[in-house]
């Protein structure tokens, strides 16, 4: 079951979900847009390796704008504080940014129920687009989970800018 | 409802879910993590013709070295854990860790069918050169529940393999 934009913002005021900043005029009958913050990572080098620290720069977004080229990904993230501990988000893009070829998140919309900051959008173009800071860039939605919750805990946990992958950790062990 | 990691857990031992082999600490909060089979197909053609078969090489990735997927071309994988259900639908996502990386595990096509239950092909493209590793923990998959009576077993083309399959849409366009 997928929340309704007015059950979304009577959860919001019962602290069941968290938006923050939270703007009533962003609901929509099922989802809420999200605006992007003016950060934005790039990895330094061209060919990346999953078992490597990738490292990345940051920049910052200027209000007259920035183009995002076609193959090069850039890491950007939501403006707002966003999560929630009894709803599992998933995010998507508004069909408004869509439809300049704006991909806010390379097949990984899903995010764990208690992962509350500022969720890192993967950004890819499909032809050169000029983006902004503050735009609305995305829209989550909120759903109803079934059986016991166990919270996230992960590794990107209270980030308050884009996060570049921490994939490599995974090969740590081995 | 989509069931949180808990509850997989719980429909795994029933039987109600199909993860083969399964790994309790692949478990998240509301999905499960697969790994990627050291197996790919890389597509010999230019240019893809819908209406025919394609050309297709399949290639091994190596453990230590790994192999490195270019930019602008589309590689076909396999999960290597056979995964499916007769009782939840499943979608099949990626992992931040690695979207975070520029890699689709899929094109627009993350729904499975119920009742369908092997290797799933992963359809990978990525948007800076990657290199990726055989067993590597690659993407995610969430189970729902249905509403709704359910169809008799799922008798699509796809579900009797385990192998990286290709399109079979040419079968379609020439009937």
């Amino acid at each position: 079951m997928i929340l309704t934009g007015k059950k979304i913002k009577e959860e919001v005021k019962k602290g069941k979900i968290v938006i923050d900043p939270f703007d009533e005029s962003k609901i929509n009958p099922n989802s809420y847009d999200f605006r992007l913050f003016n950060k934005i990572k790039i990895y330094k080098e061209r060919i990346l390796d999953v078992k490597k620290v990738n490292e990345a720069e940051e920049v910052e977004i200027p209000p007259s704008g920035f183009v995002l080229k076609q193959d090069v990904l850039y890491l950007g993230c939501t403006v707002e504080i966003m999560g929630s501990n009894f709803y599992v988000p998933i995010i998507r893009g508004r069909s408004s940014t869509a439809r300049l070829g704006i991909f806010i998140h390379i097949t990984a919309d899903l995010i764990d129920i208690g992962s509350i900051n500022r969720w890192t959008l993967m950004m890819h173009a499909v032809q050169p687009v000029k983006i902004y800071p503050y735009m609305l860039i995305g829209q989550v939605t909120f759903w109803v989970p079934k059986g016991k919750i166990t919270l996230y805990k992960g590794k990107y946990q209270g980030s308050k800018k884009p996060m570049s992958s921490l994939a490599y950790k995974d090969f740590e062990r081995s | 409802m989509i069931l949180t990691g808990e509850e997989i857990k719980k429909q795994v031992k029933l039987g109600n879910i199909h993860i083969k082999p399964f790994c309790e600490e692949l478990i998240n909060p509301n999905s499960y993590n697969y790994r990627i089979a050291p197996e790919l197909l890389e597509i010999e053609e230019e240019i893809i013709d819908s209406k025919n078969p394609y050309k297709t090489k399949t290639v091994w990735m190596d453990q230590q070295s790994g192999f490195m997927l270019k930019p602008h071309r589309l590689y076909l994988a396999k999960t290597y854990e056979e995964i499916g259900s007769r009782e939840f639908v499943t979608i099949l996502i990626g992992r931040s860790s690695v979207g975070r990386l520029g890699l689709f595990l899929q094109i627009t096509a993350d729904l499975g069918h119920v009742g369908c239950q092997h290797c799933w092909t992963l359809e990978l493209k990525v948007v800076q050169p990657l290199i990726i590793y055989p067993f590597m923990k690659i993407g995610q998959v969430g189970f729902w529940i249905n509403y709704g009576s359910k169809n008799k077993k799922y008798s699509g083309e796809y579900g009797k393999y385990s192998i990286p399959y290709p399109s079979k849409l040419y079968k379609e366009l020439n009937k």
